[in-house]
């Protein structure tokens, strides 16, 4: 692959490329090349950002700015929220250099011909090369080649919002690290999303596939605020185990521009968001994922409402599913149960 | 001597049923370690044969009932005055798994509520002791002195349990805040910065430290300054009786001993039976206030104490501003925890060994004297070479035994134990490192890393140091070296020397307000000396090995306690 290229259609990306675009995209790609159901889109590579920073500068004057600051670990919290809100307004008040808006726009109107849909609505993603959940920022139902250029910096100014700044200082991890690949996809109209683990990410249990879903789009799923649908099916026979409707009051659905928290009707708030073929639809896939990547996943997917069945389930992301990571529970079974795992276990 | 004679000594060695075999107990357990923090000097064979038998049972007790995953106790036996103990370490995966779950749940109270539990057990101890208190083993008929020993017995049976519960889930959240700092912030328990997070507790030693201190000021408002200054702290007991004002301090003084939940029943010696308690012989405790005369009109017990809690709080708050938002709540419960641990470490030998351990030496010492006054045996104190069973042999009619003959050689060979050292380990494995390793860490026995056999100092060869040892309190001094083996010797220690000693027990935690720095030859961060020091300010050094042989009394050293590293000045 030609080294001077910083702009990739997913098809032409896979996991060996991580460096290159990041963990999203390089799974997004694989899966794509798998042949598996993902929103087209293309990834923004890493290099790309690093053209953006020393072009307009921005890099250096971070450089300094941070220099000018010495030693960070130790230092009152509030430093970072300051640091986070100086960076990120560097980044965001540069212009985007012509030849990186010409190559993003050329991407973006190939992408609206394939899907023959004038300025199509997509998601902006971050792909940083490590996974840190919840660093980073998304911005979902972005339209048209200004907002999404737009929400390109701001995805790359996220890599200074104050949590990344610290987790980076508290681990050593020099404060300029972590730089950005950016996904953009074709929004799925989402009737119903969620995720999918292929373990049970609190007991460990890798022989049942765990679904929680709500309607609407994903993020009324992931940020774990509200009462969702939770399906269980077993990974050998495909049987449907256990079926809980949770009390869905709202929804995160996209608005005129972006996407926000929404009230659910009432008539929908106590049904499932998926029919029992959707449920083993998109257990079977979480298999199939589970195989090919050879371990536990931890998968995004969404129903689109423009597709008729089986044709409408779309893999939104993937990553190796971790154990017990986001675990709930007190500070009291954190204790025991680090206690537990770190000096008895042989 | 003839083959059957021969066996029949056995029966009757050094600490009968608790005598270190080595043919018999190396076979079964490959390495056994000595407890220097406990036997150095060399235990009598009364407290080796109740220690093995007592203090092994409570380690057991505990790893069953707290289900330790890796660990179901420790084998504890007595090698020529030197306590040995070698691990029960759970190989098998299954059932290292099994005892997992059931450690969650018992863990699990004493997570949510260690002050709690700990107070109800202290309750129960106290209730215990009272018990025992209320015989009056003078006027006693030698049936009651019969049960008594079977009571002391139990109740140091029942002190084990308590004790090792109680250290077993305190010691873990140690542990754990130690292995999360290490991992997140590069940060050891050996680091000021997590030391100064431990300091400061208001337990019972640092209450008793101040109602001592109290009685010097009190002394000082009555005029009685200069009986304290003046005389050795045996003859101000007979001076304070030559004054109205002396013997009304002294009542008060008394009075504070007897009534006190603890008070007077503490033994001047941590381990063995062989030294008074504070009641028994008062002198102990008027020489601790003597020694708070002594220091300047400014020291400020109260002001000192005060200050390493502030600072306490400050390092606290200063770490937690490092910590993540998400890991907040988890780092400042295992510091509060992880302070309930130090502080538990220190305070719990009052309610534990210290006093039971006074019970036992009044019980057993007014056996020995009935035996004595029979001719079983020579003195009172010979009953120290006896263990419980013999005792139960003789004790109901003494006039028709002799056990001098056993009394006599136990002594001698006591005696002569005191001349060498211990090794500090028995092993049929091919090194040290190997015996740690396959013997030691997989039981990932907290106490045992913890405490009594210690973590190994890392020399760092650039600072071409004499002599290395683990961090227990950081900060630099220098002086002039005390080596003190024997407590009786403690008294020779000046003000601004350097203790240099095997290791150092709560009856030795009045002299870390003398010294400039202490340097230990065992111990790991939560012994004793390591705990003392911190709360004192006072830079220490433990777990050197070869301390009190390396360095004599009256050489200039020099200690950089922050990297473990000891110069020696003159050579």
């Amino acid at each position: 692959m030609s080294s001077d290229k910083l702009i990739f259609r997913f098809e032409e990306l896979g996991q060996e490329h991580n460096n290159l675009v990041g963990k999203k995209c390089a799974n997004l790609g694989e899966m794509t090349r798998m042949g598996l159901p993902v929103p087209p889109g293309f990834a923004i590579s890493i290099a790309m950002y690093r053209k953006f920073a020393e072009r307009t500068g921005v890099a250096e004057e971070i450089y300094r700015y941070i220099s000018s600051l010495g030693e960070l670990k130790g230092q009152n919290i509030t430093i970072f929220d300051e640091l986070s809100h100086n960076i990120q307004g560097m980044i965001e008040g540069k212009e985007v250099p012509e030849d990186i808006r010409k190559m993003v726009g050329s991407y973006y109107e190939e992408l609206c011909n394939k899907v023959a849909i004038p300025d199509v609505s997509v998601s902006v993603r971050s792909s940083g090369t490590e996974s840190r959940p919840g660093m980073f920022e998304t911005y979902l139902n972005v339209i048209g080649i200004k907002d999404v250029l737009g929400k390109i910096k701001k995805v790359w100014a996220s890599a200074y919002t104050s949590r990344a700044i610290a987790f980076r200082v508290n681990k050593d991890i020099p404060v300029m690290a972590d730089e950005l690949g950016v996904a953009v996809s074709k929004m799925v109209n989402a009737r119903s999303s969620g995720i999918c683990f292929t373990v049970n990410p609190v007991t460990g249990d890798a022989s049942k596939i765990i679904i929680n879903a709500n309607w609407g789009l994903g993020e009324g799923v992931v940020s774990g605020a509200e009462s969702v649908d939770r399906f269980v099916v077993d990974k050998e026979t495909l049987v449907i185990l256990d079926i809980y409707i949770g009390k869905k009051a709202k929804q995160v659905i996209p608005q005129k521009r972006g996407a926000d928290w929404d009230d659910v009707p009432l008539e929908k708030q106590s049904i499932p968001c998926l029919s029992n073929g959707e449920i083993v639809a998109v257990a079977k896939l979480a298999i199939l994922l589970e195989e090919r990547l050879g371990e536990p996943q931890d998968i995004e997917w969404a129903i689109d409402s423009d597709f008729t069945p089986p044709n409408n389930i779309f893999l939104l992301q993937t990553r190796p599913a971790k154990v017990s990571a986001n675990k709930p529970g007190s500070v009291t079974d954190r204790m025991i149960d680090l206690i537990a795992k770190r000096f008895y276990r042989p | 001597m003839s083959e059957k004679k021969q066996q029949k000594i056995k029966i009757w060695d050094g600490v009968p049923g608790y005598d270190f075999i080595e043919e018999i107990d190396l076979a079964q357990m490959p390495s056994w370690f000595q407890d220097g923090t406990h036997s150095i000097p060399p235990v009598t064979t009364m407290f080796g044969y109740q220690w093995a038998r007592f203090c092994g049972h409570g380690l057991k007790f505990a790893c069953t009932e707290l289900s330790i995953p890796t660990c179901k106790g420790w084998e504890v036996r007595i090698l020529n005055g030197g306590i040995y103990c070698a691990l029960h370490v759970v190989k098998d995966r299954n059932e290292i798994a099994e005892r997992e779950v059931k450690f969650r749940q018992a863990l699990r109270p004493w997570v949510e509520d260690f002050d709690g539990l700990w107070a109800g057990y202290k309750q129960e101890l106290l209730s215990i002791y009272s018990k025992l208190k209320e015989l009056d083993v003078d006027n006693a008929t030698n049936l009651q002195l019969y049960y008594h020993n079977y009571d002391l017995m139990h109740a140091y049976m029942r002190m084990w349990e308590i004790h090792f519960m109680a250290m077993y889930s305190s010691f873990n959240t140690w542990l754990l805040l130690e292995t999360m700092t290490k991992e997140h912030f590069g940060l050891s328990d050996q680091d000021p910065e997590f030391q100064d997070m431990m300091r400061g507790f208001d337990n019972k030693v640092y209450q008793m430290d101040k109602k001592i201190w109290e009685f010097g000021q009190l002394a000082i408002e009555m005029n009685l300054k200069d009986v304290f200054k003046e005389n050795k702290p045996q003859s101000i007991l007979a001076k304070l009786q030559q004054s109205e004002k002396g013997k009304e301090w002294f009542k008060k003084f008394m009075d504070y001993m007897k009534t006190d939940d603890v008070g007077g029943w503490r033994m001047r010696r941590f381990t063995d039976l062989n030294e008074p308690y504070w009641l028994e012989d008062p002198a102990t405790p008027i020489g601790l206030v003597k020694d708070n005369i002594m220091k300047d009109i400014s020291y400020d017990l109260e002001s000192i104490r005060g200050e390493i809690a502030r600072k306490r709080e400050t390092a606290i708050a200063a770490f937690l501003n490092r910590v993540p938002p998400e890991e907040k709540d988890l780092f400042e419960g295992l510091i509060r925890l992880s302070g309930k641990a130090s502080s538990y470490s220190e305070e719990h030998d009052l309610y534990c060994e210290l006093f039971v351990h006074a019970l036992m030496r009044r019980g057993y010492l007014a056996m020995g004297r009935r035996l004595a006054e029979k001719g079983t045996i020579d003195a009172p104190d010979d009953v120290f070479m006896m263990n419980p069973d013999e005792i139960d042999r003789v004790i109901m009619v003494p006039e028709s035994h002799d056990m001098r003959w056993i009394t006599r050689r136990r002594r001698a060979d006591w005696k002569e134990a005191h001349k060498r050292p211990n090794p500090p380990m028995i092993t049929n494995r091919t090194s040290i490192e190997e015996a740690i390793r396959l013997d030691l860490l997989p039981s990932g026995d907290a106490i045992a890393l913890k405490i009594v056999v210690g973590e190994m100092p890392q020399p760092k060869p650039e600072l071409k140091a004499d002599l290395w040892g683990i961090c227990g309190c950081p900060g630099e001094a220098e002086g002039t070296a005390r080596v003190v083996i024997m407590y009786a010797d403690l008294k020779k220690v000046r003000s601004g020397d350097i203790l240099v000693c095997p290791s150092t027990n709560p009856s030795w935690t009045p002299v870390f307000g003398l010294v400039r720095g202490v340097i230990t030859d065992t111990g790991g961060t939560l012994c004793h000396a390591a705990i003392i020091g911190r709360e004192y300010g006072v830079p220490t050094i433990v777990n050197t090995q070869q301390g009190t042989s390396k360095i004599k009394t009256g050489q200039r050293v020099k200690m950089d306690a922050a990297n473990g590293a000891i110069y020696i000045l003159d050579k």
